[in-house]
């Protein structure tokens, strides 16, 4: 224990106090569970909604949402945008992560410095234009609007080209006497070597698109391509005649992939994001 | 040929430095021209001159945008990081499982996507039956209506920011304590410095980089403050900023411009007067930070 010397009172409070922060980072989250696995119209004076009381009704409510409305096909949507958007992210960033990493040509220092620069210009200024040009492509309302724009992510290069760094120009040299091509040695040797922060990347990628409620707000505006964000937000629009059980069974489903990544991949999601903040 | 010899390399950055040419170089250039233009997206673009940024700055929404913008900015950054700073300060003090624990605890409001944070706070905040107002209730308390009420709204949304962003900086933070290195507290231990002393003469300096970085990024995000208030206040791009605009914020206004009444030059001025904003703003912090360790 690092709190060795801290008399019994100190520590009793140090577990009070981590106990209760805890509680009000979790109970937001609780609650909603709580809301849906409860009896529809159940008045809150009644029932407080501290634990959840009828799990049928929850059930129920999760297949009413899935068959009444269009929040399947919303899920499906966000679900390919997510996918695609990390195979694009990770495939472009790391065929360009390898060059900038390892190899010199000309141009490299320049290209390299025009990149980074932009991970300080904020998205307010782009949004407009790179809308406005998403809708001359004529790709308003497609899968392609919401993915392609953006798939150049300069901070999935930084992140990239800080791990090839690492790989020893050896291994590249011993590939090449090996007869090994130049795609041959990137796809052999350098992507197994960094497989790891492939992964850490496709999770922050996955949580960053799956949230992503500006870009899909105007870039897909018809029903038909809607995201689950825009549902979710729409449900919970004042015009909605929506009841808190069904958006909280929306809310409850929307945040189920994200929590998932999160119980399974928790360490690298962290080591991702903490690495962001002290390297960068 | 030297083409040749390079060219697998071009080959090989051709679809990273295509598509960011594409979608991230030009939009700034076309943004920047646009900014200059009358255009509705319909008629063709006319030649406006500066007309857009003066309208901007003259307008009403404009003057309330900011001033919501640097109330907010001003209370949520600073608490934001005050909290990160402590959470990450007493989970560093539990070891093992219950380090993790905490830790993952803490930080599990991160992983929901920020539409949801907003939605679910919505209901939180409702007014009779949401859970905060029960809990006045049990004290005798008359119900508020938190998103509907000016002196309220504000505080509101910066309970939701702190609540999503604590445990992002918590982590950024863990790991900048991690890198300490544990002599400077033995050390300072065996000159009989105390706790406090540790954590004011040792922690807090060592932290200067990791703590300049949360500073930053967190100001930066804070100035776009988009999907929260939005969703908070139920906006559409009809209506939106909450009542008596008391939860009106530039992105906001900027993307109403755009996408309510259509004028995308102006949406464009926009645009760049906020990140002349943001600029002036990361400007002055790095001065700030030079001028200390000259100090």
């Amino acid at each position: 224990m690092t709190g060795m010397s801290l008399p019994p009172i100190w520590t009793i409070l140090k577990w009070a106090l981590a106990l209760s922060i805890a509680a009000v980072a979790l109970f937001p989250i609780w609650w909603m569970v709580n809301v849906v696995f409860a009896l529809p119209g159940e008045p809150v004076s009644l029932n407080p909604r501290l634990w959840p009381t009828s799990i049928p009704a929850g059930i129920d409510k999760i297949r009413l949402i899935l068959t009444e409305t269009d929040f399947l096909r919303a899920y499906g949507i966000s679900l390919l945008y997510a996918v695609l958007t990390i195979a694009g992210v990770l495939i472009i960033g790391s065929l360009a992560a390898f060059e900038f990493a390892l190899f010199d040509f000309p141009g490299r220092k320049l290209l390299f410095g025009i990149v980074m620069l932009s991970l300080m210009v904020p998205t307010a200024v782009t949004i407009i234009p790179t809308y406005l040009l998403t809708s001359q492509l004529g790709w308003l309302n497609t899968m392609q609007g919401l993915v392609i724009p953006g798939v150049a992510s300069a901070f999935g290069l930084f992140m990239l080209i800080q791990f090839m760094r690492a790989i020893p120009m050896d291994m590249i040299e011993a590939a090449r006497l090996d007869g090994a091509s130049h795609f041959q040695v990137y796809w052999h040797v350098a992507l197994p070597l960094c497989s790891n922060a492939l992964v850490t990347l496709a999770i922050l990628t996955f949580m960053q698109t799956w949230g992503n409620y500006m870009w899909p707000l105007i870039v897909s505006s018809r029903p038909e391509m809607y995201t689950v964000g825009q549902v979710v937000g729409l449900f919970n629009s004042p015009l909605s005649h929506q009841t808190v059980d069904t958006v909280m069974t929306a809310n409850l489903l929307a945040a189920i992939p994200p929590l998932l990544f999160f119980l399974i991949f928790q360490r690298k999601i962290v080591e991702g994001i903490a690495m962001s903040g002290t390297k960068g | 040929m030297s083409l040749r010899r390079y060219l697998p390399h071009y080959l090989m950055i051709a679809p990273f430095i295509v598509l960011f040419a594409m979608f991230f170089l030009y939009p700034i250039i076309s943004g920047l021209y646009y900014s200059f233009q009358n255009w509705n997206g319909v008629k063709p673009p006319a030649f406006v001159g500066i007309a857009n940024y003066q309208k901007i700055i003259a307008s009403r929404d404009f003057a309330t945008a900011m001033r919501n913008l640097m109330t907010y900015v001003a209370i949520t950054v600073p608490l934001g990081i005050l909290v990160a700073l402590g959470l990450a300060l007493l989970v560093d003090n539990f070891t093992g499982r219950w380090a993790n624990i905490f830790r993952n605890a803490y930080f599990m409001p991160v992983v929901l996507p920020a539409f949801l944070a907003a939605t679910i706070w919505r209901w939180i905040y409702a007014p009779n039956f949401g859970l905060l107002n029960m809990i006045l209730g049990w004290f005798g308390r008359p119900s508020v209506n938190f998103l509907n009420d000016t002196s309220t709204m504000l505080y509101a949304l910066v309970a939701v920011d702190v609540w999503v962003s604590a445990g992002f900086n918590m982590v950024i933070i863990l790991a900048g304590l991690k890198n300490i290195p544990v002599e400077l507290y033995e050390a300072a231990r065996l000159d009989g410095a105390s706790k406090r002393q540790q954590i004011v003469h040792i922690t807090i300096p060592m932290l200067g980089p990791v703590l300049f970085f949360v500073v930053t990024y967190g100001l930066i995000s804070a100035m776009q403050v988009f999907d929260k208030p939005w969703l908070l206040t139920g906006s559409s791009f009809t209506s939106y900023g909450g009542r008596r605009n008391a939860l009106l914020f530039p992105v906001m206004d900027m993307m109403g411009r755009a996408f309510g009444s259509v004028r995308f030059g102006e949406a464009a001025a926009y645009g760049f007067i906020l990140t002349v904003a943001i600029i002036a703003l990361t400007a002055a912090m790095f001065m700030l930070r030079r001028w200390k360790w000259r100090k």
